[in-house]
């Protein structure tokens, strides 16, 4: 198997989740980092053992000639960077949000598919142990037909450096502010358990400032959604405890709860639930007793938020080998960003 | 000279800036935007300068008549991209700005954090002399970035021909900042002490800013390093126990831990990280074998070089830094 020649541009804080994949799987050789911070770039080249390292995306691209490109920097930089790396013949893995419209995303896609060239945004959630095992569910019909999909981000988004207000200028450069940063997940997590509608009917809520903190943008969001026979709440709060990102798929047999920072899996229903709830509430606290214990240990070998990550990656690099579809379609992404601009909008009609 | 402090309005930085006005130089002091300085009662020669080194901006264009540079700002706490950004590209920025060829001297405070403790012995002194740690990431993030700041430093100051001074401070301690009195962890009533009879290296804060401030004209080679600790050092469970003296109602009881016990736990912690993790578990400094050793094998520190090249010694006394403590617990 022919190793395909990757390259990273940007070496922040995602570049540490996307890189020991790359520097560790038989799929990739690790051809350059590139950074326009000299001591990051030079820093990640050694960490990760990569074959050399730039300051200049344009340079690297010229002279490593890489076949994969990571496009890692902040959201605003991603279109220029995405079409340089199209233009230098690389398929192109790019972290979410790709732009920051739809009509920029739907651009570029337009652009990669016009080359021969895959064009990806990242989706690492639904690779995660708590995704996979509602997708089986799903899947096996236990939860009969999806009727509701909420997804509740709960994260101080004033605490990290999208509201930091010791550096200058917005936090994120997104119309929808640090929300923006994260609506992509909730936005393919809401079509993917919806049963993949390309459009939605309805969207309505609010998008608002509520901490006052200039710098963050928006930082609270509460949209309902329609699509056909399902409806779904997403939510993002910064001003509630603790820390959480919970799913909930409700379907008309079952439902099914988890959350991908401390993970659980809650099932609740089935046909002969009704007296014997008590005795299904019984086993769902043993069950979320394991979990915790699961939890723990997953705490300690590493087995964060983010592992998905080696798992989306390893997916869309054996797809470029095979020369297949990757994993994410084209369709998958331009309905998600369709739908991250709807709830935008609501930003923009308060 | 005109000399440029930069974390400022951190807890070390308000005393260097302090002794530095008192010794004579007309000091900027670098602080964050959302810096709050009331209470620091510097002189009013000190020039306060707001800018943040992690972004460019304003900051870049008030270096030009900088003479001498104390480098204090760094981000010791946070995973390793926000250790990273805070210490290591936030210096690169600075070196980046600062004028580099007119500079008259360049003092780095680094840390005792980056030395090779497996490379010493059972009681073993640490000197300037002890290794560079040559496997960083084995041990935490801000080894990793210290290390990583420290050879960004001294390869600009070669460059650019700046005569460079580091200072590697111990543990430093003052009003605000009390180590727990060397307390492990809490449980209980209790208070877990690790190896009682192991030599806390400390440095008092004003002490430590004498020397930092002793390095901007002592006749020393460029390049010279300097470790910072203080004449008396006390043992873990001495620390303690003046702690426990003190602030009673704040210090639990000893419980405590000796050396051989606390590497046997490292020992057993990581066989089973080995043989159900296989290595990958991230462990507690107090379960880490490696980071046990840094902190708590009983090993000798030394001052001797900073003493007879910088003309330093520690004008506050164990007793001074040890009621300072005391009196910030009462005011």
């Amino acid at each position: 198997m022919t190793r395909l020649r990757a390259a990273v541009i940007g070496c922040g804080a995602i570049a540490h989740e996307h890189l020991p994949y790359l520097s560790s799987s038989p799929r990739v050789e690790l051809a350059a980092v590139c950074d326009s911070s000299k001591a990051t770039a030079s820093f990640m080249r050694d960490r990760f053992r990569a074959g050399a390292w730039f300051t200049d995306a344009a340079s690297m691209l010229e002279e490593v000639r890489p076949e994969v490109v990571h496009v890692l920097t902040p959201p605003q930089t991603h279109a220029a960077l995405v079409t340089m790396s199209l233009d230098a013949g690389a398929h192109v893995i790019c972290e979410k949000p790709m732009t920051g419209s739809a009509a920029e995303t739907e651009t570029l896609l337009r652009e990669a598919r016009r080359r021969g060239l895959a064009l990806v945004e990242s989706r690492n959630l639904l690779f995660n142990d708590l995704a996979i095992a509602i997708d089986r569910l799903a899947t096996n019909g236990k939860i009969g037909s999806v009727r509701e999909v909420d997804v509740l981000l709960s994260l101080d988004l004033t605490a990290g450096p999208f509201g930091d207000l010791n550096l200058s200028g917005p936090g994120v450069h997104l119309p929808g502010g640090a929300v923006h940063d994260f609506l992509p997940h909730l936005a393919y997590l809401f079509l993917h358990f919806a049963g993949g509608p390309e459009t939605v009917d309805h969207v309505s809520g609010f998008l608002e400032n509520r901490s006052g903190n200039a710098r963050v943008g928006f930082d609270h969001l509460d949209a309902l959604i329609e699509a056909g026979d399902v409806r779904g709440r997403l939510r993002v709060a910064s001003d509630v405890a603790p820390p959480a990102f919970r799913l909930v798929v409700r379907g008309t047999d079952r439902s099914a709860e988890g959350d991908f920072y401390n993970p659980f899996l809650r099932i609740e229903g089935g046909a002969k639930i009704g007296k014997r709830a008590p005795l299904e509430q019984i086993g769902s606290g043993l069950k979320l007793a394991r979990a915790g214990v699961t939890n723990f240990f997953d705490k300690v070998r590493q087995h964060g938020t983010y592992h998905g990550m080696p798992r989306m990656l390893d997916a869309i690099y054996r797809a470029l080998q095979d020369r297949e579809e990757p994993p994410i379609s084209e369709v998958d992404m331009i309905a998600t960003a369709r739908l991250v601009d709807r709830i935008v909008a609501l930003g923009e009609e308060a | 000279m005109r000399v440029l402090v930069t974390g400022a309005s951190g807890f070390l930085g308000r005393e260097v800036v302090r002794a530095a006005a008192d010794g004579g130089h007309e000091v900027v002091a670098l602080v964050r935007p959302t810096a709050r300085l009331d209470g620091l009662a510097w002189p009013t020669s000190v020039a306060v300068l707001r800018g943040d080194l992690r972004q460019l901006g304003d900051w870049t264009k008030e270096l030009s008549r900088i003479e001498a540079v104390v480098h204090l700002a760094a981000a010791p706490s946070g995973d390793l991209p926000t250790q990273f950004s805070g210490t290591v590209v936030a210096t690169e920025n600075l070196l980046a700005h600062v004028p580099m060829k007119s500079l008259r001297r360049f003092v780095h405070v680094s840390s005792f954090s980056v030395y090779d403790y497996a490379s010493l012995g059972f009681r073993g002194m640490l000197t300037e002399a002890t290794p560079i740690d040559p496997a960083p990431e084995k041990r935490d993030a801000y080894t990793i970035t210290k290390i990583a700041q420290e050879r960004l430093v001294t390869a600009a100051c070669e460059a650019a021909g700046v005569h460079l001074v580091v200072i590697r401070p111990g543990a430093i301690v003052g009003p605000g900042k009390d180590w727990g009195f060397g307390r492990v962890a809490r449980v209980g009533a209790f208070d877990l002490i690790f190896s009682p009879g192991a030599r806390f290296p400390l440095t008092y804060v004003s002490n430590c800013a004498d020397a930092i401030v002793k390095a901007l004209d002592a006749p020393v080679p460029a390049g010279s390093a300097y470790n910072i600790v203080d004449d008396e050092l006390p043992t873990y469970g001495q620390f303690h126990r003046l702690g426990r003296r003190l602030r009673g109602d704040a210090v639990g009881s000893a419980l405590y831990v000796p050396w051989f016990g606390v590497t046997l736990l490292g020992g057993a912690v990581s066989l089973v990280n080995a043989l159900l993790f296989r290595g990958r578990a991230k462990l507690p400094e107090f379960l880490d074998r490696r980071r046990q050793r840094v902190r708590w094998r009983p090993m000798r520190y030394s001052n001797r070089a900073a003493r007879m090249d910088l003309g330093w010694a520690p004008a506050a006394s164990l007793e001074v830094a040890v009621r300072s403590l005391r009196e910030e617990h009462e005011g």
